[in-house]
This record gives structure tokens, C-alpha cells and sequence, in this order.
């Protein structure tokens, strides 16, 4: 299996947002390198989809060249920690969950009727079998702490400034990536971003294939994962509803909600 | 009856039937030649697989967690005192190493694999095979080296080469997750795709860092002579009070029962050769002793003792197995003597490595095994005779008369 690590950024950017750590961490050892406009554009992109606490519903289509499947799924965020995401549909798939929280993650399948925590060494699996691996949905404050940030080519498109991000880890960074560009708009809607090995080769990409408002708020609507070293193997997601101020007991966030008991 | 007339009859007896003895000895012969054979390759195998498993970062004797077994990980750590190994004065050891060993996680790009991460100062590492590595880029430099060494067999799953960055994952002492990224400074290339696949080695510090503790997971010590195991584990167990102090056996169980059946080995392939060939030597004796009937009544009725009668088959038996031994015995040492120094197999590398049976493959001849199986083999050969001595001793003057 590809079983690549993704920046989270992709996903926060869909508000799966299982978000974690703060965005400034501690460790600041790298901000003074980054591009301070840079900076901006990536917290306002993550912040985009998230509100205090949200609840999405999304669609979420797996194509590989000789099958595709449909899924559904709802997700409940809060604050920056937390977040639990349950599939609804097919019917073989309904209840399946994720729950994130802070450092830890728990899966549920309710054929089994359990509940388990991921081991570190899962992380980097694929998530419900699509494009997406577990790190991709537990992680956001990678970019400002692992990452030298710079603006590398801006334009005029739509009357929107677009910004081209250019992405490399440090040295000692837990990113396996060899350097990862990003295409955002100045109102922090992400556009593009690609993922390249050590050789500068893209092996992943993530685009934004439409932009509108919901919830109130300029967002791109699907998303297209690709994995280019696979040729037609893509996982797209849809943003169906969404409510970005939700109000969302913190009961949500616990693993008797995560069995999906009320 | 004298010896010495014994010996002169049954040797003249023994030469009587020339062919059947003559045969009979070499069928001896060839079978004493094929155990001591196979009991050779048996021998370098098990000593190969013993060293091999010293050299595998355990060593004769490892310093350990009481819970590392079950439970590996930087909480099953402690934290050696200084000057420990001045407990060991009076055994001499070839050298011991520190090491953090934790299970991890390895990324690439493109692939995800579990190892162990060793934390080494490789000054310490001349006990292991880690010491004599050949180590494709660079070696690691120091304890405090940043960069890590992974076995090709690995850089080749992962897809990767030295000078590229890798993800390491692992669990800290409080159970959350330490990542960080650090290149490749190296990869080797070991005996067995099996210790490339599992082993990647970073400095101490390194490890001590991402770790974030000061503590090891395992002492390990080499002794000049794994003769001195006992008394080096009771003068190690007084130093380390709470900590398990354990010899290789009970750390590699498996090969240290290979290793114990090896030594067996040569006792059931013995008696399954052996025994089958005794029969053989007793239908003879009992042939030779029908055929000398007449004979032995005579030589009962001039007065012979019947105790000298079974003594003299007893001792054609003896002469006819000593005989059989020693052409074997001197067969098995010729068809050795040219393999002595190795057999190369590298012919075969790939399948040897993955059986994690080295490239030079030295079978082993030891002179306690031929004497193991010279004075066994006296011992079938008197049991052989007991049968045909009796029907000897039950021959009357009379009956040889009557027939």
C-alpha cells in the first residue's frame, strides 16, 4: 500500500479538520524563517474551515481503475483539538468512526462492536482505504514548526491575488517529503497542493476543483486527492452542509460518543 | 587361555572369510565415515548459528529490564552506574555496549516499516557485528552522530539511498509518540536480509534526544571465553540487583536448543546408523560361529573353557568393529581436511541469507566426537557378540559330533 504522510493542511483545508496542537506550538524555532504573509495565508486557510466548533457532512468518492465507491460522512469539530467523524452511508460502511483527541486516535467498527486506538504505526495507513492516511487527519501545525515557508510567484486571477507556496522541511522534521508547494488565494481558499519525494517528483496532489459559498463562507467545495505514481487512483471529497458555528455538545468528543451511543 | 593365544586364533577366524569380514568392515567404515560427515556440518552449524547470535547484539551475556522481554520500549530503560564493569575484574571480557533499543516505526516517501531502532556508540560496537560491518557511504561517527545507518535490504523496501531523509517514529517513556526526521548516512550490508530488514542504528545521544531520557535498554558484554558465563552472570547479578541479568541461551532459547540438539545429534544419527549395521555384524558373527561347529566342539572337548569360547567371539567382533572405526574415522578426517577452511556458498548467498546461514560456511571436525564414536562403537561391538557367544558356548562336544 501507498502509504505516503500527507501534510493534514489538505484535509483541514475540507474541515475533516481533526485538527491538533496549536498552530503556533511552542517551539517556534522555525518562524523567524518563515515569510510572515506566508504565515497568514496558511493560519487563515486552516482557519477557514473551522470555527469554534463545526459540523460538516460530506461525500467522499475512492476511484481506483476498475472500481469506485461512494461514502458519506458527517464531522463535529471543537476548538483545535478535537474531532469526531462517523460515515453514514453505504450501509456497510454506517458507523464506522474516527475520533481525535488531542495526541490520540480511536477507531470504532460496529461489526465488532469495539473500539480501538491507533498504534503510532498505523498512522501512516490509509484511511477507510482512500488517498488519505490517518497523520493527513491529525495534524495541522506542521507547516509553521517542520516547514521553511516561502512566496515563491504571486498572480492576478479573478480578481484574487493567488499566492504559490513553496514548502521545505528542515533537516530534522518528521516529514518525509522532500518539498511541498501550495497554491492559495487571499481569501484563504486553497487552490492546489502537490507533495514531492526527495527527487522533486510529485507524488501526491490535492486540488480544489470547486470554489462557492457555504455556511456562510467562501470554501472549495470538492477536493480531488490524486496519487501520481498510480495513475487514476483519486479520492474526492464534497462538502454537502455545512455549519462552521455550530453548537456541538462536548459529549461528541468522548469514546462512548465515538461507539455512537446517545 | 592367554590373551595373546585369543587374539592369534580369532584374527586367524577373522581371515578365514576375507570377503564377508572384508565387506562387513568397510560397511562400518562407510557408516562411521557418513555420521562424522554429517555430524560436521551439524557441528559448523550450530557454532555458526551460536556466534551469530553473540554477534547479533546479544553477546554472551545481556543486562535487561525485568519487563523489557514482554514489554520493549524506553520505559522498560534504567540507568547503569558508572564504573559497573569494575564487578567483572577477575573474568575477562572482550568488551560490553551500552545500547537504546526501542521499537519504531521507519517512513519513507513511499513505504512504511517497523524496525528497532539501536541507539550505539560504536567505539563499544567491536563486540557485535556491527563492528565489522561494510557500511555502503559512511559509517556512524560517534555516539553523538545524528544521522542513521539502515541495512540495504531495508533502503531497498523503503526506496530510498544514503544522503536521503527518513521519518523514525517511536514512543517516549510517557507513551506519546517522538518523530523526527534524520538522513541516511550509510546502509549495510549484513549476513542476513533478516538483521538489515530489522536493525537501524543512530548515535546514543540521538536516540537519547528524540527520546527525551537519559536511560539504555540493554548492557551487553562479551567474554573472552563463554566457558566464564556462570561466574560473570552471578558477579553481574550482585551489581544490577533489580535488573535481569541473562546469558544468551535464555535469550535466544531457540538457537540455544539448536545448539543442544546439534550435540545430540550425533548420538541418535550414531545409533540410527549403527543400529541397523549391528545387525549385520551379529548375522555374520552367528554364521561364522555355525559354521564352526565341529570345530568348537572340538575345542570343547580338548578342554577349552567355555568362557574362553565367548571370549573369542567377542573379541572377533571387537577386532572386525575396531577395524571398521578406524577406516572410517580416517575417511571422514580425508574427506574433511580440504573443506577445513570453509566451504564458500556465496553461489547460493541469496537462499543462505534468507536461512541466515553466512556465506562462508566452515563445517567443524572435533576430536571429541571421534572419540565419542570410537568408544561407542566398542561398546555395539561387545553387545553384537553377546548372541552369537551364547550359541558358541551352547555348542557340546556331542552335538559336534552328531552333525
Amino acid at each position: 500500500m501507498r502509504s505516503a504522510r500527507m501534510a493534514s493542511f489538505a484535509i483541514a483545508g475540507v474541515s475533516l479538520a481533526l485538527v491538533s496542537g496549536p498552530l503556533f506550538a511552542e517551539d517556534e524555532i522555525a518562524v523567524a524563517s518563515v515569510d510572515a504573509t506566508a504565515v497568514q495565508l496558511l493560519q487563515g486557510a486552516l482557519e477557514l474551515t473551522r470555527g469554534a466548533s463545526s459540523y460538516t457532512r460530506l461525500a467522499m468518492k475512492i476511484h481506483r481503475p476498475d472500481w469506485e465507491r461512494n461514502m458519506e460522512l458527517e464531522a463535529w469539530t471543537q476548538g483545535q483539538e478535537d474531532a469526531l467523524i462517523r460515515f453514514t452511508a453505504p450501509a456497510k460502511d454506517a458507523g464506522n468512526a474516527t475520533l481525535k483527541l488531542a495526541d490520540s486516535m480511536w477507531t470504532f467498527v460496529p461489526q465488532l462492536k469495539r473500539e480501538a486506538r491507533l498504534p503510532s504505526s498505523m498512522m501512516s495507513q490509509s484511511w477507510a482505504s482512500s488517498d488519505f492516511s490517518y497523520n493527513d487527519l491529525s495534524r495541522s501545525d506542521n507547516y509553521l514548526r517542520y516547514y521553511e515557508v516561502q512566496i515563491v510567484d504571486r498572480n492576478q486571477e479573478d480578481g484574487h491575488t493567488v499566492f504559490s507556496l513553496q514548502m521545505t522541511p528542515y533537516d530534522d522534521a518528521p516529514v518525509v517529503w522532500g518539498r511541498e508547494t501550495m497554491v492559495l488565494r487571499d481569501d484563504y481558499v486553497m487552490l492546489s497542493q502537490t507533495f514531492h519525494d526527495q527527487d522533486l517528483i510529485a507524488l501526491k496532489q490535492m486540488e480544489t476543483r470547486n470554489i462557492g459559498p457555504l455556511g456562510g463562507r467562501e470554501i472549495p467545495l470538492v477536493m480531488r486527492m490524486s496519487d501520481l505514481a498510480e495513475p487514476d487512483h483519486w479520492t474526492e471529497i464534497r462538502y454537502l452542509e455545512a455549519d462552521f458555528d455550530a453548537n456541538v455538545p462536548a459529549s461528541k468528543f468522548t469514546r462512548f460518543a465515538l461507539r455512537g451511543e446517545r | 587361555m592367554p590373551l595373546k593365544l585369543l587374539l592369534q586364533l580369532s584374527w586367524r577366524n577373522l581371515w578365514r572369510h576375507r570377503r564377508r569380514n572384508g565387506i562387513m568392515v568397510l560397511a562400518i567404515a562407510l557408516a562411521v565415515t557418513g555420521v562424522m560427515l554429517m555430524n560436521t556440518l551439524m557441528r559448523g552449524m550450530a557454532a555458526e548459528m551460536r556466534e551469530a547470535v553473540i554477534d547479533n547484539l546479544t553477546g554472551h551475556i545481556k543486562v535487561i529490564h525485568p519487563g523489557y522481554m514482554a514489554d520493549p520500549g524506553i520505559g522498560r530503560g534504567f540507568e547503569p552506574e558508572q564504573g559497573w564493569e569494575r564487578a567483572l575484574a577477575d573474568v575477562p571480557v572482550a568488551g560490553w555496549a551500552q545500547r537504546v533499543r526501542v521499537p519504531a516505526v521507519i517512513m519513507s516517501e513511499r513505504e512504511t516499516r517497523g524496525v528497532q531502532l539501536v541507539g550505539v556508540d560504536p567505539a563499544q560496537e567491536t563486540i557485535s557485528f556491527l563492528g565489522s560491518l561494510s557500511v555502503d557511504g559512511e559509517a556512524l561517527s560517534g555516539a553523538e552522530d545524528r544521522r542513521i545507518v539502515v541495512g540495504a535490504t531495508l533502503a531497498e523496501q523503503l526506496e530510498t539511498s544514503v544522503g536521503r531523509r527518513l521519518v523514525i517514529m517511536t514512543q517516549g517513556a510517557d507513551g506519546l509518540n517522538r518523530e523526527a526526521g534524520y538522513r541516511i548516512a550509510g546502509t549495510y550490508d549484513a549476513d542476513s536480509n533478516a538483521l538489515e530488514k530489522v536493525f537501524v542504528f543512530t548515535g546514543a545521544q540521538t536516540v537519547a534526544r528524540l527520546l527525551e531520557s537519559p536511560a539504555v535498554t540493554e548492557v551487553s558484554l562479551r567474554l573472552e571465553s563463554g566457558d566464564d558465563i556462570p561466574l560473570a552472570l552471578a558477579e553481574l547479578g550482585a551489581v544490577f540487583e533489580d535488573l535481569d541479568v541473562k546469558a544468551w541461551q535464555d535469550l535466544e532459547p531457540q538457537v540455544a536448543s539448536m545448539v543442544l540438539v546439534a550435540d545430540f545429534g550425533l548420538y541418535i544419527m550414531y545409533f540410527v546408523i549403527m543400529g541397523a549395521l549391528v545387525f549385520g555384524l551379529v548375522n555374520a558373527l552367528v554364521t561364522a560361529v555355525m559354521e564352526r561347529v565341529r570345530e568348537l566342539g572340538m575345542l570343547r572337548a580338548l578342554g577349552m573353557r567355555p568362557r574362553s569360547v565367548v571370549a573369542q567371539v567377542v573379541v572377533e567382533s571387537t577386532l572386525v568393529m575396531t577395524a571398521g572405526v578406524v577406516v572410517g574415522l580416517a575417511l571422514a578426517v580425508v574427506c574433511y581436511l580440504p573443506f577445513s577452511g570453509g566451504i564458500d556458498l556465496s553461489a547460493f548467498s541469496e537462499t543462505m541469507q534468507m536461512m541466515g546461514v553466512r556465506n562462508i560456511f566452515t563445517p567443524r571436525l572435533e576430536v571429541a566426537d571421534m572419540v565419542i564414536v570410537f568408544v561407542l562403537s566398542l561398546v555395539l561391538g561387545v553387545l553384537a557378540s553377546l548372541y552369537p557367544a551364547r550359541r558358541a558356548v551352547k555348542v557340546t562336544p556331542l552335538d559336534a559330533m552328531r552333525r
